[in-house]
């Protein structure tokens, strides 16, 4: 019997750093990382989202009222603590393209960040760029990274994905091009190590040494990869493109590192996936606020689930299989259960909300200067409704934004507001997926 | 050949030894006729004009489909619609329910007519379609390093995940994409794997830890590698990079508390390396002063002496030992006690509970091995990677840049599958180049070797077509892309020396040359890639890692369980493959493989240890796949059955006729026992299938999954369910009534032209990495109509497929995917 999964590490902890404990070690992190810090001209507006899958319990999470007096709901107990520091919006909808039918659990995840239905397509792909990726190009310039896609489930166990649709529309949020889907890392030491590097050591030496010849690598694959390219058809060169985007982002990764020439955190590598699903999460959002802290990114969405999940919680009491049970039917059993799952996960957004509350950032906290979104693509499973999805906007978006209430649209597309929220950036696009218009700033207390 | 692909055909071939029915005889190769020149399709004719043109015709245009525009005497003009007409009526969906419909017999005898026009017209023009440039997968690339460097190493640990498409398959050349996340994976990975493979003296010491799940029962011997007797632990194959001192270090299992388990009693545990006894250690029963309560352990705490001891007993669990390069199994178990223990009985340890156990006692498990090294002065060794890599040693420095050159020539016309390119070498020797001046041979050696693996001549698979052929035209693949294909498709690996020789020397498209060769691979251990890369996936059985079943109800379950699920399916379908067997066997085989765990969950008596070996049935019950935990599992919900899940998997897996997406808003299945009466499942089914819209596709999945409600959530047989004894019997639309199993196993074998039609067309979209179009659908049929001479053996469908053009040959140019984007594409535009 082949018993052994190498979950923890092939690597490469150092002999004395010895026994790393997976948990909460990211809290000993030194603050003021960034470098931003020693510049506070201007504060820095980063951008976040949290995905979670199968809809909501509708009457369980949506405020009867409101405005800011708003009552709170059983799902949003959990950020009632954090009420002023994010607003409700509902009335937004994420209608599929007439012609378009099927697939309602892959497109509400394509849609949620690219306003795009995607086309039946089983073995191919065809979206297009996601909001967080047309903001990285512009947020990213400062960054190490451009942007990180993070999630907690993996998708290579999901088996087959929603009807007519392949797998990655329903595995990442992620587009950087109509076929480009970006994969996420559910791993904590692998996303470690992409925050961090790979070395297998923290000499400065070594470090400049392995730079040196990453360089290189990627100098001479560069060259191989025109000449290779040249004798391809127009079709087939869009996959060596990809390559060299990478190329590109790995290189200028690499500049801006040794521009900023800093000194590494001493942190313990994370031991790979936890065994709870809660530690995971925990670990997971700590990485993300290490992330904005070191400044390393200022664009991460990060995925609690997959559409379609088989995800089962008992630890809250509910060994159903998340997907199945959110198609409740209207029996009051399921959907209590659902509604308690959909509580579980805002209370765990709300341990990301206070942990970028607690992290100075220049003259503030980090979720002073943020953007940060959670939501789902469709509202209620059970019908797959893609109309009046739940989403919560939070953080300060640096000055730019208030919290403490909630405010309904009038059936007004999710991709009016991506404009909106892109124009806060200084990213004005005429238009994205199937917008027909953008939201007044002054319904979000945006530029107040 | 690694000891761990030895083992694997040692268990394959458990039953009979030959492999004589993978002859290399071609002469036995019956090829069946396909009438030339243009069929006469009179029947086709009047019967579309009969039923079809109604709705489909001009004016009403209904679907988009219009029929009396295109001429069926001409097929050949537009065979994606016919195609799309034949498979319409070979399933009987069009006329829709309510209409006037031609009789069973008519429906198929005019799809038949249909398709041999349609095969008639593609032989005369084929149209092979065209695979984008390929990534290697993950599973690919690791097979790659295996072959290549003699190197095992743990993709999953280096590599991002590889995307799916919607049949499970991760090997689909338009989904694998490349991401700025995985070429840094690819950066990490050369620059790991080159040391490890070269043995570079500079790598510091590390540690990598092994863990065992909680949920993992070791009561019992745990590997046929660990001695009779011996009791929980495991083998692990791990490399060690140099010749030099290791630390193996043992922790124990702790329980919710972190108690270590079972530190009551003295226990013996081993520890082994390649077999062999390095140490025996006691561990327990020295737990001196006053125990916690029972029951409330960590609640309430024992004396400090105690609470030491229950924390830290295993501290001292770790030998140091001289290793030699290269990898060794380290094996870790306990003695069998031959006495019960005593204390308080407690009630046995079941799932959840077990993760949240306050319980101490029971037996002592392992939780962790952590592998140190290399300490003290160390040296590279002879490690099989050396000797793969080192095909020269230079005596002196001027035979230093040849033998570099050699070396990495040899290496890079493997990886790269071709001869090498003068502009391939320089770049390589570069490489070595700034190596060797930066230390020495070896240092060059491995940075050449770094570059190779980022080459994108390793990671991509592109094929080129001839020059001389007019763009969009069908051409014959290349000897050395035709190898790759093979080797791609049979082993999920690159080409061996032999095939690419034979490649290179332009004698693959030699038919005996070709046979001799696809035989030799599918003997060869690594065409177990087509059971893990294939059948696994076509099976949907990659969900059965995330299997999370509600252990309220299946109290049972444990990893134990999930582990012996997954090698029965991998077992049978080897043992269905070396012997090649007809692949309707997969269905109606009497035989399976078990070990205990398994037999136990199958409630078969006197099977014992954790070997597993083939058993044949007379009950009609276990046997074949459709009675394996694993699929009975995966169709399964963590709580109950469901009869549309299994249908549905049926249809779809293997009947090839997948239902559509259910509607939205469906009505709610009444609970048992809502309105006072016990209900069954199938009652409230039946219930539920009285609604037109449900009906539609509920009547033909329903019953098919009625069939195996004797089986609960994780496979194990029953006859009751909800208080409500078990009615396995069924009817289909058809009328056809059947019963349990045994009656869905004659379904399943009476569809067989179906069945095999299915297999075939996943088999070709695995073999071929994209998916299966319409356009192919003549190459399968033809694929599956010569392999029926031939008892549709495993063997055949494999050769035909070979045979193909959409495995043989390509479309040249810019021949666009067929199906592109007119979707809405996002872009920055003008601001007004």
């Amino acid at each position: 019997m082949i018993v052994l999964k190498k979950s923890l590490s092939r690597r490469t902890m150092l002999r004395g750093l010895g026994a790393a404990v997976a948990l909460p070690l990211l809290d000993s992190m030194v603050p003021a990382l960034s470098v931003r810090a020693a510049t506070p001209a201007k504060p820095v507006n980063r951008f976040g989202v949290v995905y979670v899958p199968n809809g909501m319990i509708m009457e369980n999470y949506l405020p009867k009222t409101e405005g800011p007096d708003y009552e709170t709901t059983p799902t949003l107990t959990a950020l009632e603590p954090f009420r002023e520091r994010f607003q409700v919006l509902s009335g937004l909808n994420c209608t599929p393209t007439p012609g378009r039918p099927g697939g309602a659990h892959a497109k509400a995840t394509t849609r949620f960040l690219t306003d795009i239905s995607p086309p039946t397509s089983e073995t191919w792909l065809d979206a297009g760029i996601s909001v967080d990726q047309i903001l990285g190009q512009e947020l990213g310039k400062q960054t190490q990274l451009a942007s990180l896609q993070l999630g907690i489930e993996s998708g290579e166990t999901a088996g087959s994905c929603d009807s007519g649709y392949a797998c990655p529309y329903t595995n990442t949020l992620s587009w950087s091009g109509p076929s480009t889907p970006l994969p996420t890392q559910n791993d904590p030491r692998q996303v470690f190590e992409r925050l961090f590097g790979d070395t297998r050591s923290t000499n400065a030496n070594e470090r400049v040494a392995r730079t040196r010849e990453q360089k290189s690598i990627l100098d001479s694959v560069t060259q191989e990869v025109s000449r290779l390219s040249g004798t391809l058809p127009p079709a087939d060169r869009s996959k060596l493109t990809e390559y060299l985007d990478a190329i590109r982002g790995v290189e200028r990764r690499i500049e801006i590192a040794e521009k900023e020439n800093r000194q590494l955190p001493i942190v313990d590598h994370p031991e790979g996936i936890p065994a709870s699903w809660e530690d995971h999460v925990k670990l997971m959002f700590d990485l993300e606020v290490l992330a904005y802290q070191s400044d390393l990114t200022r664009v991460i969405t990060l995925m609690l689930g997959h559409e379609q999940s088989g995800m089962t919680y008992p630890q809250i009491g509910v060994p159903d299989a998340h997907h199945p049970i959110s198609h409740h039917q209207h029996e009051p059993e399921k959907v209590a259960k659902t509604a308690q799952i959909n509580a579980y996960h805002v209370k765990m957004f709300a341990y990301l909300v206070d942990k970028l509350r607690a992290t100075p950032d220049g003259d503030g906290a980090l979720l002073d200067h943020m953007t940060l979104i959670y939501g789902a693509g469709i509202a209620d499973s059970n019908s797959h409704a893609p109309v009046n999805i739940p989403f919560l906007l939070a953080g300060g978006g640096a000055g730019n934004l208030k919290g403490g209430r909630h405010t309904h649209f009038k059936d007004v597309p999710l991709a009016n507001l991506h404009l909106t929220l892109m124009d806060q950036f200084g990213v004005k696009w005429e238009h994205i997926g199937d917008s027909n218009g953008r939201v007044e700033p002054s319904m979000l207390a945006l530029g107040a | 050949m690694s000891v761990r692909l030895l083992k694997w055909l040692s268990l394959a071939a458990v039953a009979t030894g030959a492999w004589s029915l993978w002859a290399d005889d071609p002469a036995t190769v019956k090829s069946a006729s396909v009438t030339t020149g243009v069929p006469r399709v009179p029947q086709a004719k009047a019967i579309i004009q009969q039923y079809c043109l109604g709705c489909h015709n001009a004016k009403l245009k209904t679907a988009g489909l219009l029929l009396d525009t295109a001429n069926v005497e001409r097929v050949g003009e537009n065979p994606d619609l016919w195609e799309k007409v034949a498979r319409k009526l070979r399933t009987a969906e069009m006329p829709p329910a309510g209409r006037p419909r031609p009789d069973p017999s008519t429906y198929r005898s005019v799809a038949a007519e249909l398709e041999s026009a349609l095969d008639a017209a593609a032989a005369a023009k084929p149209n092979p379609g065209r695979v984008p440039v390929h990534r290697l997968n993950r599973a690919e690339y690791t097979n790659a390093i295996r072959d290549l460097l003699a190197l095992n190493i743990d993709g999953k640990a280096l590599l991002a995940a590889d995307d799916s498409d919607q049949d499970g398959f991760d090997n689909v050349a338009s989904i694998l994409t490349v991401s700025q996340v995985l070429l840094e994976n690819y950066l990490s990975a050369a620059h790991a794997i080159s040391a490890l493979a070269v043995g570079d003296p500079s790598l510091p010491p590390s540690v990598e830890t092994y863990k065992y799940s909680k949920l993992l029962v070791q009561d019992d011997q745990m590997s046929e590698d660990l001695p009779f007797g011996s009791q929980g632990g495991g083998v692990i194959r791990h490399t060690f990079p140099l010749n030099g001192e290791y630390t193996i270090k043992v922790l124990l299992r702790r329980q919710f508390y972190d108690y270590i388990m079972g530190m009551g009693e003295p226990h013996q545990i081993d520890i082994r390396l390649d077999g062999v006894r390095i140490k025996r250690f006691t561990v327990g029963g020295e737990a001196n002063g006053t125990t916690m309560p029972e029951g409330f352990a960590g609640n309430t705490q024992g004396s400090p002496e105690f609470e030491v001891y229950m924390h830290t007993a295993d501290a001292g669990l770790e030998v140091r030992i001289p290793v030699k390069a290269g990898e060794h199994e380290v094996g870790v178990s306990f003695i069998t006690q031959l006495w019960e223990q005593e204390g308080v009985l407690q009630p046995r340890q079941i799932g959840f509970a077990r993760t949240t156990n306050e319980n101490y006692h029971g037996n002592p498990a392992v939780e962790f091995v952590k592998i140190g090294g290399p300490y003290g002065s160390t040296s590279p060794g002879d490690s099989p990677s050396r000797r793969k890599i080192f095909v020269c040693t230079p005596k002196t420095s001027a035979a230093e840049e040849p033998c570099a050159k050699k070396i990495l020539s040899t290496l890079a016309a493997r990886a790269y599958r071709r001869p090498v390119r003068d502009e391939d070498v320089n770049a390589l020797l570069g490489f070595y180049r700034s190596g060797r001046a930066e230390k020495d041979f070896d240092t060059g050696i491995e940075r050449g070797l770094e570059r190779m693996l980022a080459a994108p001549s390793f990671l991509f698979r592109v094929e080129s077509a001839p020059i001389n052929v007019a763009p969009d035209a069908p051409y014959k693949l290349s000897d050395l892309d035709l190898a790759s294909r093979l080797s791609f498709f049979l082993w999920s690996s690159i080409p061996d020396d032999q095939l690419l020789g034979l490649a290179i020397q332009g004698r693959l498209r030699d038919p005996s040359v070709l046979r001799q060769q696809v035989n030799r691979m599918v003997r060869d251990a690594r065409s177990k890639a087509l059971v893990d890369g294939f059948a696994n996936r076509w099976l949907g059985l990659s969900k059965l890692a995330s299997l999370n079943p509600d252990t309220d109800l299946y109290r049972e379950f444990d990893e134990n369980l999930r582990d012996a699920m997954a090698k029965e399916t991998q077992l049978f379908v080897a043992d269905q493959l070396k012997e090649d067997r007809g692949v309707a066997e997969l269905i109606t085989a009497d035989y399976t493989f078990v070990n205990e765990r398994l037999a136990r969950h199958y409630g078969i008596p006197n099977v014992y240890g954790p070997r597993f070996r083939r058993l044949n049935f007379t009950d009609g019950v276990r046997g074949g796949l459709l009675g394996q935990a694993s699929i009975l599992a995966v169709t399964s919900y963590p709580n109950r059955t469901s009869v549309t899940l299994r249908g549905r998997w049926l249809l779809t897996n293997l009947l090839g006729a997948p239902p559509p997406p259910p509607p939205p808003n469906v009505p709610a299945l009444k609970d048992p026992g809502q309105d006072g009466q016990p209900r069954s499942l199938r009652e409230r089914m039946e219930i539920h299938r009285q609604s037109p819209v449900c009906a539609s596709c509920h009547q033909r999945m329903d019953p098919l999954g009625f069939s195996l409600e004797n089986f609960d959530a994780l496979g194990k047989w029953r006859t009751q369910s909800d208080g409500v004894p078990i009615d396995a019997a069924a009817s289909l639309p058809d009328g056809t009534h059947f019963e349990g199993i045994a009656g869905l196993r004659q379904v399943v074998a009476s569809h067989k032209e179906d069945f095999v039609r299915t297999f075939t067309e996943k088999l070709l979209a695995y073999a071929i990495g994209r998916g299966v179009e319409l356009a192919d659908m003549p190459a399968i049929r033809k694929i599956a109509r010569d392999a029926a001479q031939q008892d549709d053996r495993w063997s055949a469908i494999i050769w035909g497929i070979v045979n193909s053009p959409p495995f043989n040959m390509s479309v040249s140019g810019d021949g666009k995917p067929v199906k592109l984007a007119q979707a809405g594409r996002n872009g920055p535009g003008e601001i007004k």
